[in-house]
């Protein structure tokens, strides 16, 4: 079979040869007649009288190279593009459904590729595990986005050879980096020395980072810079080795380029730096010994040996971790806790998850939005062939007369299913040219949905020949199976039937149970984006909680650009007071952290009112100055605002008063008055409860708008932090605002870049990115979907009146009235219709489940979602069968009868 | 072109071809005459039928092909036996012994 397929094309060298062959042939034969005494003439005809017709030899050869098969496959792909040309409103209609399914499938595949499946351009990618542990071994201060880990687990991690090759551990972090002139926020990878040399990844210049980097604390200032960062940074200098990089401004040396594919094992997040764990107090200030306690602040990652599977390691290693949480009870430092939390904390195991494409907090959002678009333009690439399959049998009607005399002429059924089918493929095979061309178009576009700025540095809209061999199997299988209709229905196709006039009326039924499917997808399709669209809406109608019209905030981390804490927050504070006195300020104020990113400052707590209540999950915190919850236009309900009482005397650690949001009261206090309890941070048996309820504030988002958490707030000048989010409600434009609040940053620290200035309108909208791109891509989808089946269901009802019309005329002729004729033609339409949605519903049903954690104030089977979706789609159906059925209505019965 | 001659039995042609080729590497002309004066015209081999046997033995792979000069001088294509071709002459050679064999039997039996 490969070798006929070759021979397809290599067909023309093949002629040649078979020509050369043959001449030579009649040649030497004309020459030996000649010989034995026949004139040339003579000799001529005797010799091509024996060999016979070169012609036919020349066919029965081809059959050798090609098998008749295909050969007959090549003729009826020409002879089914000469057709199409023939009729180019038909062969649009087809591409344009197969492109746009196509298309669809396949920018969508291309994120799902990039963002979830793709495995790291590593050694082995499929060896790497992801470590992490049941919650209860999370007793100890944490910071970082997921799977948090200490470095000293690492550490032991790496000793276990029995499974592991090794183990290495990651963080990412912001840094402050300049490469002489600007200072500019960027990513950086703070990895152990075994980092690179495990991963397989080797330097495109100069080398990489190695063990010994990660040795002495704060002596090997050096770092390794990404591909893309040398290209874009510095112009992909050459002398760039040696060269001095500052992050947080401390000197690093620049002792190579990583390897051009490797991008960090973060799809989403694109370090431009690598530094060694032996620098991690250099980038990122504050902390002080972070290699040693046991801090969770890193990502574990291991490489399993040759041959052990994961399931072995994740076994063979829990006496080990059991081991090493024992030992930690014991040392130093470790947090008093309730006999309940050591209970927790001694069950907690260790497990291992298959990591090929590295640890990613964005794959973790999008995993879910991203395979329910997948479902949905499957769906929609299935209607797209339902649509081609309806096309073709509407077509093999008009085509009745050519298809029976073909029959006719003896031309077998099965030959005339291959010619269906390649039909169809040409068609599926154009649509997906067409669409595999588009599809980097529509990633762009995908791209600009996503939520972080990084993804779109991270993710690429190119095709690939993944992507292309996708694209091409996605049409290959369209093609097929959109042919299946036509070619099994010219199977059943009656001779004689054809003969007599064509009354032919099976391919009606088909098409009508294609109609009905197409029906049940596009209900999914409308459904899921109804539910979607309410979702977008819900949030958007809530909002944030604060007044976000002419707010503007930006972010300073004054730690690093090397302050001290108490030199940052004096730093914050003249800037916050320059801020304040400025003329394009209304009103403004400082919070320690920024609001809608999606993280926060948490903690569980211990509330003391009568008994001691320790709060069942992590309260989110922040600290705020007094001015805050005017700025951002959020109420207090009952108590006070922050003020100079809260000033702490010196000497005295910790703050004194705290105000707490409703959902805090409502949720641990049962509503009680919470005026002038203690609360205290932590959740062990030796927290102190003296951080005083001052004041009760309403509920606002912190993390993002789905966010309806607790919330505690202290008094930001009592943290004395450096790092800030300064919230300006500003007079006139925001645009205008901007210049006016860079200069005062500026005039304070010229090194200290001013990171996310932007509007809440515009922070509130990114928030809801993946909303936004679930409900816009949802909804499109859908809108296709409800034409092709609208255009599918038209097509039948007219084709039926077509056929109809001579019984129709008699039933008029005979009495009946014109509603009776318009009634048989809704009639069907309204069961294809009602079919399709006692089809669809279970689906939906099914469906519902898988997208729960997606949606918001509104359930997957939601009866008013339901009954919109229904109605939409009977409407939309019931008019596309008026046009045929008012023309059913005026059908003139003598006309009728006599057309016969 | 009528004669005692009796056409070649299906699916012999094939073997023959082998057969003839096996001895030494010849154009499909020469098979032809070769095939001429080996069955001393018993067999009327159809020479049209001689070039898609070639194509279908190449294409199996029992067959190679190369051009090269002929003894005319002139460019021909030339067919030779392939080691899995060798094979396959074996089998068929046994498997038509065989055959000769049981006829051979089925008619002893008839006589007697």
């Amino acid at each position: 079979m490969i070798r006929q397929l070759t021979n397809w094309f290599r067909r023309r060298k093949l002629e040649g040869g078979l020509d050369r062959e043959l001449r030579y042939h009649l040649d030497r034969r004309v020459s030996d007649l000649e010989k034995s005494g026949l004139t040339i003439d003579e000799a001529r005809r005797q010799a091509s009288l024996e060999l016979g017709g070169v012609a036919q030899i020349q066919e029965e050869v081809r059959d050798v190279w090609l098998t008749q098969w295909l050969r007959d496959f090549a003729y009826d792909l020409r002879f089914s593009a000469r057709s199409f040309l023939r009729t180019p409103s038909f062969t649009i209609t087809a591409v344009v459904s197969m492109m746009l399914g196509i298309g669809a499938t396949t920018a969508i595949y291309s994120l799902v590729d990039q963002v979830l499946l793709h495995a790291l351009p590593v050694r082995e990618p499929a060896r790497l595990v992801l470590v992490d542990s049941t919650k209860g071994q999370q007793v100890a201060d944490g910071f970082g986005s997921w799977n948090l880990m200490s470095y000293p687990i690492c550490r032991d991690l790496d000793a276990q050879k029995q499974f592991f090759e090794g183990a290495f551990c990651r963080a990412l972090t912001d840094v402050n980096l300049s490469t002489g002139a600007d200072y500019h926020p960027a990513t950086a990878e703070i990895v152990s020395g075994n980092y690179f040399s495990l991963l397989g990844v080797g330097p495109a210049l100069g080398r990489v980072l190695t063990q010994q980097d990660d040795g002495v604390p704060n002596a090997n200032p050096v770092a390794v810079i990404s591909y893309g960062f040398w290209k874009t940074q510095l112009g992909g200098a050459a002398d760039v080795l040696g060269r001095k990089l500052i992050v947080n401004m401390h000197s690093f040396v620049v002792v190579g380029v990583a390897a051009s594919t490797f991008r960090g094992i973060d799809v989403g997040e694109v370090p431009s730096v690598w530094v060694p764990v032996s620098m991690s107090d250099e980038v990122i200030p504050g902390y002080t010994d972070l290699r040693h306690s046991s801090t969770r602040w890193m990502q574990v990652l291991g490489r399993l040996n040759e041959g052990v599977t994961l399931k072995q390691a994740q076994v063979g290693l829990q006496p080990w971790f059991k081991a090493m949480l024992k030992e930690n009870m014991h040392q130093a430092g470790f947090p008093k806790i309730t006999p309940e939390q050591m209970q927790e904390y001694l069950h907690s195991s260790l497990t291992l998850t298959a990591a090929p494409q590295g640890h990613s907090s964005l794959r973790r959002i999008l995993v879910q939005p991203l395979w329910v678009l997948f479902a949905a333009t499957t769906v929609l690439l299935g209607l797209a062939c339902l649509n081609v399959s309806g096309l073709f049998l509407a077509r093999g009607s008009a085509r009745d007369r050519e298809i029976g005399t073909r029959l006719a002429l003896g031309a077998s059924r099965g030959r005339l299913g291959r010619q269906f089918l390649a039909d169809s493929l040409l068609i599926a095979l154009t649509g997906g040219v067409l669409g595999a061309a588009l599809a980097p178009l529509a990633v762009r576009a995908l791209i600009a949905f996503l939520p972080k700025n990084t993804a779109a540095n991270a993710l690429h809209a190119g095709v690939d020949t993944r992507l292309l061999l996708f694209a091409f199997g996605v049409s290959v299988i369209a093609g097929v199976l959109s042919g299946l209709a036509p070619a099994w229905q010219s199977g059943r196709r009656s001779l004689v039937l054809q003969q007599r006039g064509g009354t032919a009326f099976g391919g009606v039924r088909l098409r009508k149970a294609i109609v009905t499917a197409q029906i049940a997808l596009t209900l999914t399709l409308v459904v899921g984006a109804t539910l979607f669209v309410r979702t977008l809406d819900a949030l958007m109608t809530k909002g944030p909680g604060f007044v976000t019209s002419s707010l503007v905030s930006f972010t300073l981390a004054s730690s690093r650009n090397g302050y001290s804490n108490t030199d940052g927050s004096r730093l914050i504070r003249r800037i916050d007071e320059a801020i304040r006195n400025s003329p394009i300020t209304q009103v403004s104020a400082v919070a320690g952290f920024p609001l809608l990113t999606g993280g926060s400052w948490n903690n569980p707590m211990t509330i003391q009112a009568g008994k001691r209540i320790i709060t069942d999950r992590p309260v989110n915190l922040n600290a705020v100055t007094p001015g805050f919850f005017r700025t951002m236009g959020i109420q207090i309900l009952a108590g006070r605002n922050f003020d100079e009482r809260d000033a702490r005397p010196s000497g005295e650690m910790g703050f004194r008063s705290a105000i707490v949001n409703e959902s805090f009261v409502k949720r641990f206090l049962d509503g009680r008055n919470p005026l002038g309890l203690g609360i205290g941070m932590g959740s062990g048996p030796d927290v102190k409860t003296n951080i005083e309820i001052v004041g009760v504030m309403s509920d606002f988002s912190y993390r993002g708008l789905r966010d309806e958490s607790e919330q505690v707030f202290v008094p930001f000048l009592e943290a004395g932090s450096g790092n800030a989010t300064f919230y300006v409600r500003v007079r006139g434009t925001p645009e205008s605002a901007f210049q006016t609040l860079r200069t005062i940053a500026r005039n304070a620290d010229p090194r200290l870049p001013v990171m996310g200035l932007r509007t809440l309108d515009e922070q509130v909208s990114r928030s809801l990115n993946t909303e936004h791109m679930l409900a816009t891509l949802s909804g499109g989808f859908s809108l296709l979907a409800l034409v092709l089946s609208v255009v599918g269901l038209y097509g039948v009802m007219s084709f039926v009146v077509t056929r109809r019309t001579r019984e129709i005329g008699i039933r008029l002729a005979l009495g009946a009235d014109r509603w009776s004729a318009i009634w048989m033609v809704l009639r069907d339409a309204l069961l294809m219709i009602l079919a399709g949605i006692g089809i669809g519903l279970p689906v939906v049903w099914f469906l519902g489940k898988l997208i729960v954690s997606q949606l918001y104030e509104v359930k997957p089977f939601d009866p008013t979602v339901i009954t919109m979706a229904t109605l939409v789609l009977g409407t939309a159906g019931l008019s596309a069968a008026l046009v045929p059925a008012h023309r059913a209505s005026g059908v003139n019965p003598t006309e009728s009868l006599r057309a016969e | 072109m009528p004669s005692s001659r009796f056409p070649i039995p299906q699916g012999t042609l094939d073997m023959l071809i082998l057969q003839i080729v096996s001895l030494e590497p010849a154009h499909g002309y020469g098979i032809a005459q070769r095939l001429e004066q080996i069955s001393r015209s018993v067999v009327q081999v159809n020479q049209g039928s001689l070039y898609p046997a070639l194509h279908r033995l190449e294409q199996k792979q029992w067959l190679r092909a190369e051009w090269r000069e002929s003894e005319t001088g002139r460019e021909a294509k030339f067919y030779s036996l392939t080691a899995a071709g060798r094979k396959q002459l074996v089998v068929e050679k046994d498997s038509w012994a065989r055959l000769a064999c049981a006829v051979q039997l089925i008619f002893g039996e008839g006589n007697r």
